[in-house]
């Protein structure tokens, strides 16, 4: 699986993947799309980044890469950001919004003219949401990958 | 009305590569020619979601279906062997 | 005797299924709900994002979101824990 063609053909895609799905993930409060679609097209990059190299080469890749780290940030991010809404209600309340904190800025009213700045809590859990989904399924078809019987690659 | 007349055309053009990429994923005997069949039936699914105006499931079909599940089918053929064993 | 007890059961569920084809709304005109319009007109001031179905996902059923994310930490730490022996040294 590591000819010419899809090593070069990786190498100009991965990058623009990975650039699609962290706008997805930083968009969701604004364009169709959030944490668990950007996640997806996310961890898709790095899957054709794992499975178009050698298994000396992933392993050197992502022997530094903290995915197990990531996924248990994500969830705890998430945990926490919940929390945080007990500060001013309940739980998952919207505590962030329109209070001049980073994503706090105040929401317009009416038709979608598109500010990143808004969107209070449920941008953070966008954020942690889609570390979590691309940190897992990236994991996991690692380990799949690694399993690997074979040693040289035939195809 | 042209527009309605675009948007079923649409509808029936999906129809049929949903069902032909189905019955191809499994009538194949090779099993790579079905993994394939079956990342062009979750293609055709999220075109479908899209022009009913779900662009979030559009996504998610897109990236999971397309991507995710055929890779590790993918991975998992090429554990084991690519050809369908009749017994 | 099987036989014609299965040959029921399948006829039985054929005309389920006729009955179900029968009845259905027609096509794109799903039936008027509360909730929608309640949702499409106060979503943008309660939830404070442009985005209404964001705000469906995170703020109005936030909880379900949590059981998602929950069930995706599951599977991933079982599939890690179940194929750690294998995979060398990695993680």
């Amino acid at each position: 699986m590591t000819t010419t063609i899809i090593k070069t053909t990786t190498r100009l895609l991965a990058p623009l993947i990975l650039v699609f799905g962290s706008y997805i993930i930083l968009h969701g409060h604004l364009t169709p799309g959030g944490g668990f679609q950007g996640g997806a097209v996310f961890a898709s990059g790095l899957i054709l980044l794992i499975v178009a190299n050698v298994r000396d080469k992933v392993q050197k890749l992502f022997e530094k890469t903290p995915l197990t780290q990531l996924e248990s940030l994500g969830a705890l991010g998430f945990l926490g950001i919940g929390l945080l809404g007990l500060m001013s209600y309940t739980f998952l309340k919207n505590a962030i919004a329109n209070s001049g904190f980073l994503f706090g800025g105040t929401t317009p009213q009416g038709i979608n003219p598109g500010y990143l700045n808004t969107g209070g809590t449920l941008s953070y859990l966008n954020i942690f949401v889609g570390t979590k989904v691309l940190a897992g399924l990236t994991s996991i078809v690692l380990i799949f990958f690694l399993i690997l019987r074979r040693e040289r690659d035939e195809w | 009305m042209i527009n309605e007349t675009f948007f079923w055309t649409i509808q029936v053009l999906i129809a049929i590569a949903l069902l032909g990429s189905s019955i191809a994923a499994i009538r194949f005997k090779n099993l790579i020619s079905a993994v394939i069949a079956m990342a062009v039936f979750s293609l055709a699914l999220s075109v479908e979601f899209y022009v009913l105006q779900a662009p979030d499931v559009a996504i998610a079909e897109a990236g999971v279906g397309a991507g995710l599940t055929t890779a590790m089918y993918l991975l998992a053929i090429r554990n084991t062997t690519d050809e369908e064993v009749v017994e | 005797m099987r036989k014609a007890l299965g040959l029921f059961a399948f006829l039985a569920f054929v005309l389920f299924l006729f009955a179900a084809t029968i009845s259905l709304r027609p096509f794109g005109e799903p039936p008027h709900a509360e909730m929608d319009s309640y949702f499409i007109e106060h979503a943008q001031e309660e939830a404070s994002a442009n985005n209404v179905v964001t705000s469906v996902v995170f703020d109005y059923r936030g909880f379900d979101t949590l059981g998602e994310a929950t069930v995706l930490f599951t599977a991933v730490s079982g599939v890690l824990m179940a194929l750690r022996h294998y995979g060398g040294k990695e993680k």
